[in-house]
């Protein structure tokens, strides 16, 4: 037994992320016995991770942008405007999606590269870049189709947003989900393996197993329950819906980036000790450029990926969606000062947001005690963060 | 004869008005420690950091064992077997000790991903050589010790095989037991033909250590001496007064001069 507090206490275990895991539980729990059950229904659950999506997607990498010691306040607003130009060339200007998307992908860097030369090369602080921004491409998202909503009926396109057809049925859904845990099963025999190779003291087996468990048990469950809605008029349950698909391949690609390529090294390197970064010869302003580049291509599938759940594009999509993205990046323990901060941390932190938000609309919580909410949730978020990090000795 | 290793010749730099670095040149051969000294402010730090790539020269040459360089950037200077080791170590905090080594000079894989098992195997072999209690490398820098620290910003040097080493007061925060193993890597370097540019204020340090020392105040080079012809006190007036030492020859040593006689040092009693 007290081998096994040993092994749990020296474990490379994120515990800042399993205490999240359990807030989300926790939250849960308590909105299912307040709404009778319905907030874990499959169908609420499709709805929130469908509608978490488009938030998940941009957090990801506003994470990197705040491990830079960035910020980027005007994330909601490009977005809005991204969105309503793709749905004006799908609509008005009668585009194809992909070629609507593309151009969307091409304005969306070009903002992009602006703000980050603005910050890179001259030194703005991207605080006041982006908060000009805010107001900006707020006010460009309006001019695009000078207000008027662009309705997008490409039936395909839609699908992307999720709804009605968006689930991609039960035999694909199990089938990604086996994948997935074997990916997960293969990922932990293949780091035992290095460790045992290079003689490194890793966790023992029953431990690297139980960690292995919970991840799987979360996919096989989310598998099981999407693939347990079925909408009433149609003759097969919906699967996994295809936005958190997109969230998923976006936050994979991003842990990729972070723990595998240079560029995520030092994007982290920049933010931890910004001087020592420059001295020993990291290239700060290209990456700071490559880095909102990112930015770009992400804001650009989020548009996407709203516009098609909302089946139109309007001049005030994803206003406010800066504060619910930085607060799922600083819940998942992404820390303002720069230099910490996880892709899977942000997930968690997502999904923490909306489960708030929507658990309380389902509650008929009125919109301006859910802004007061929500709003202080953010600063709860930070206050946690200051105090785990005293806590913790961690700078 | 042969050109010297290195040849800073009439560097200037300014910052706003301030004339941080004013016309000065200085020469540095194989397996030589040249010690830089001055007050805070007079300019070494600055001249240094210019051969290290990390601030543009205004005017003046960069001679690269006699090839004019132009050192643009860290990068630059790296290539041309530049290495240098702060006074703040360039160290990232959040990351660790295998990630600060190689940190801008990643190893990769075939596949252009980091190569972390290499990076890993090759940082042990290095740490190992330079402090063996040194085990604790996968937990982030900022939990290690002074020593251990200086350990990682010295392994860079070591593992890129410095042939130009730049070392900004690597002993200042040093314990005595850690300041003598830098003592003992620099003559180690020092035979191995590295040549050394030595910033400290530590007079013990500067006249156990180095060959020549070259004395600087207001961006203004003093003057330059062999290290063993001049006293403790001759350096300090030159520090505070800038006043050159009567009757004592210079030594820039334009060019290489046949095999010099080994100087004094502590580790070598009959130096003494």
């Amino acid at each position: 037994m007290s081998g096994a507090l040993q092994a749990l206490r020296q474990a490379q275990i994120d515990w800042r992320l399993v205490l999240m895991g359990a807030v989300l539980v926790g939250i849960a729990l308590i909105f299912n016995v307040l709404s009778g059950g319905i907030f874990l229904s499959p169908e609420n659950l499709y709805n929130i991770a469908q509608q978490t999506a488009v938030v998940g997607i941009v957090a990801t990498v506003v994470v990197l942008i705040i491990v830079a010691r960035h910020i980027d306040l005007s994330v909601g607003s490009v977005m809005g405007f991204v969105g309503v130009l793709v749905a004006y060339l799908m609509y008005t200007g009668g585009w194809s999606w992909p070629a609507a998307a593309l151009a969307g992908l091409a304005v969306a860097i070009a903002v992009s590269l602006y703000q980050g030369a603005l910050t890179a090369v001259l030194g703005v602080p991207s605080f006041v870049v982006t908060l000009g921004g805010l107001m900006s491409f707020r006010g460009a998202a309006f001019l695009v189709a000078d207000g008027k909503t662009q309705p997008v009926n490409d039936e395909f396109f839609q699908r992307l947003g999720g709804g009605y057809d968006g689930g991609i049925g039960v035999t694909a859904s199990w089938v990604l989900a086996g994948l997935m845990c074997a990916a997960l099963t293969w990922a932990l025999l293949s780091k035992r393996r290095n460790q045992q190779r290079f003689g490194v003291q890793g966790n023992p087996l029953w431990l690297d197993l139980a960690v292995l468990a919970v991840p799987v048990l979360i996919v096989l469950g989310f598998a099981a329950a999407m693939n347990s809605y079925q909408i009433p008029n149609k003759d097969a349950p919906q699967g996994i819906p295809i936005p958190v698909l997109i969230w998923a391949a976006v936050a994979i690609a991003l842990s990729f980036i972070v723990h595998r390529t240079r560029f995520g090294r030092y994007v982290f390197a920049m933010g931890g000790n910004p001087d020592a970064a420059a001295l020993v010869g990291i290239p700060v302003r290209r990456v700071t450029l490559m880095l909102f580049v990112l930015l770009g291509v992400l804001i650009t599938i989020a548009a996407v990926v709203s516009i098609a759940r909302l089946n139109a594009g309007t001049n005030s999509l994803g206003t406010g969606m800066e504060l619910y993205v930085i607060a799922a990046a600083v819940i998942g323990g992404t820390a303002l000062a720069g230099g910490a901060g996880s892709i899977l941390g942000s997930v968690l932190g997502a999904l923490i947001m909306q489960s708030l938000d929507s658990g309380m609309l389902l509650l008929d919580v009125s919109i301006g005690k859910r802004m007061v909410i929500i709003g202080q949730v953010l600063i709860a978020a930070v206050v946690f963060d200051v105090l785990y990090r005293k806590w913790t000795g961690e700078q | 004869m042969t050109a010297p290793l290195v040849a800073l010749k009439n560097i200037h730099k300014a910052f706003g008005g301030v004339r941080a670095v004013d016309d000065a040149s200085v020469n540095l051969h194989p397996g030589e420690v040249v010690a830089l000294l001055g007050h805070n402010g007079a300019g070494k730090s600055t001249l240094m950091k210019m051969l290290a790539g990390a601030y543009p020269i205004d005017a003046g040459e960069v001679l690269i064992r006699g090839e004019k360089a132009h050192i643009r950037s860290p990068a630059d200077a790296q290539e041309l077997g530049i290495e240098t080791i702060y006074q703040t170590l360039a160290l990232a905090d959040n990351l660790d000790a295998v990630a600060n080594l190689f940190l801008g000079r990643e190893l990769l894989t075939p596949w252009r991903t980091l190569d972390d098992l290499r990076m890993d195997a090759d940082a042990r072999k290095v740490f190992a050589r330079l402090n063996k209690n040194f085990k604790n490398f996968r937990v982030p820098v900022r939990r290690l010790s002074g020593g251990q620290r200086q350990t990682v910003a010295i392994s860079r040097a070591l593992y890129f095989n410095a042939r130009i080493l730049i070392m900004d007061e690597p002993c200042a925060a040093l314990g005595p037991e850690e300041t003598r193993m830098v003592g003992e890597l620099i003559l180690q370097l020092k035979a191995e033909g590295v040549g050394i540019f030595l910033i400290s204020h530590d007079m013990h340090d500067v006249f156990s250590l180095s060959d020549r020392l070259a004395v600087m105040k207001n961006g203004k080079m003093v003057g330059t001496y062999n290290t063993r012809d001049v006293t403790e006190d001759e350096v300090l007036g030159m520090i505070i007064l800038g006043k050159r030492p009567e009757g004592k020859a210079q030594a820039e040593r334009l060019q290489a001069e046949g095999p010099r006689r080994r100087t004094h040092s502590p580790y070598n009693p009959a130096d003494r």
